[in-house]
């Protein structure tokens, strides 16, 4: 007992370990709700919702009425959830920075190729998301929602978006790192 | 309801095991990418076969039907990979 109370204190896991418990997630999820976990199809829907509410004609097409319906789905309890996990798995090995002065840009390895700012976190971060965002809607799914649950089931997509995620995230880590790469 | 509950329960789950495994820290995921640090990848791919093992065991009993599979569409999911991987190499999320 001692011993998995202080295992789940450790800041990183053995990824083996902590796979095997997104493994048994991924297989709950199926058998208790027949859904499939993923992240970025609650954003979806919720910002469908939103876009419904601020602009009904811009959002009156195929892909917000059929494709990714607006609501309070599934998905979007599944990302409160996820909020508070990681906020708790934060809070037990004692790394959450809720607050803290370098909380947002805390990344050692960040600050060196980027520089110390904070604002160029939050301005790369706001980018970087809207590209992954809309590359998940063009594909169908993210790495929880198609790599993930999409590879459980066997599905074909799954493995093609993992190969060109890996290909092109290479080729611009590539880019940006260049000599330090 | 239940499944309301059950999506919070689970999400949590979901989102302590990616923060065990470090995937909430940028240098965790752009490791990957350099080759240099692999817990990424060896993260995904037991989850994977942790969680195929069990699906098709249980649907092999009976117990389950699967979900609606995400679509294939070549050309899709490979440019929506494309994309997504531009921005997961800026982010690091």
């Amino acid at each position: 007992m001692k011993f998995i109370l202080n295992y789940i204190r450790k800041e990183t896991w053995s990824p083996y370990v902590a796979g095997i418990l997104l493994g048994v997630v991924g297989i709950l999820v199926v058998l208790v709700a027949n859904s499939l976990l993923g992240a970025s199809g609650g954003f979806e829907n919720l910002a469908g919702m939103l876009g419904k509410w601020v602009a009904p004609e811009a959002f009156d097409n195929l892909y917000f009425n059929f494709i990714m319906p607006p609501g309070i789905t599934f998905g979007v309890f599944l990302l409160i959830g996820t909020f508070f996990g990681g906020m708790v798995g934060a809070a037990t090995s004692k790394t959450l920075q809720w607050g803290k002065k370098d909380a947002v840009n805390g990344d050692p390895q960040w600050k060196r190729i980027f520089g110390p700012q904070t604002w160029k976190r939050w301005v790369l971060a706001f980018i970087g998301a809207i590209f992954m965002e809309y590359a998940a809607g063009i594909a169908g799914g993210c790495t929880s929602g198609l790599v993930i649950s999409g590879g459980m089931l066997l599905a074909p997509s799954a493995f093609i978006f993992m190969g060109g995620f890996f290909a092109s995230g290479i080729l611009t880590t590539l880019l940006i790192y260049r000599r330090r790469y | 309801m239940g499944t309301t509950i059950a999506a919070i329960f689970l999400g949590f789950f979901f989102g302590f095991s990616l923060n065990k495994a470090g995937l909430t820290k940028y240098h965790k995921i752009v490791n990957v990418f350099r080759f240099t640090d692999m817990a990424v990848l060896k993260f995904i791919m037991t989850s994977l076969a942790v969680a195929m093992t069990g699906l098709f065991i249980l649907r092999g009993f009976g117990v389950i039907t699967f979900p609606n599979i995400p679509a294939t569409y070549i050309v899709g999911n490979l440019a929506g990979g494309l994309l997504f991987g531009v921005g997961m190499a800026l982010v690091g999320y």
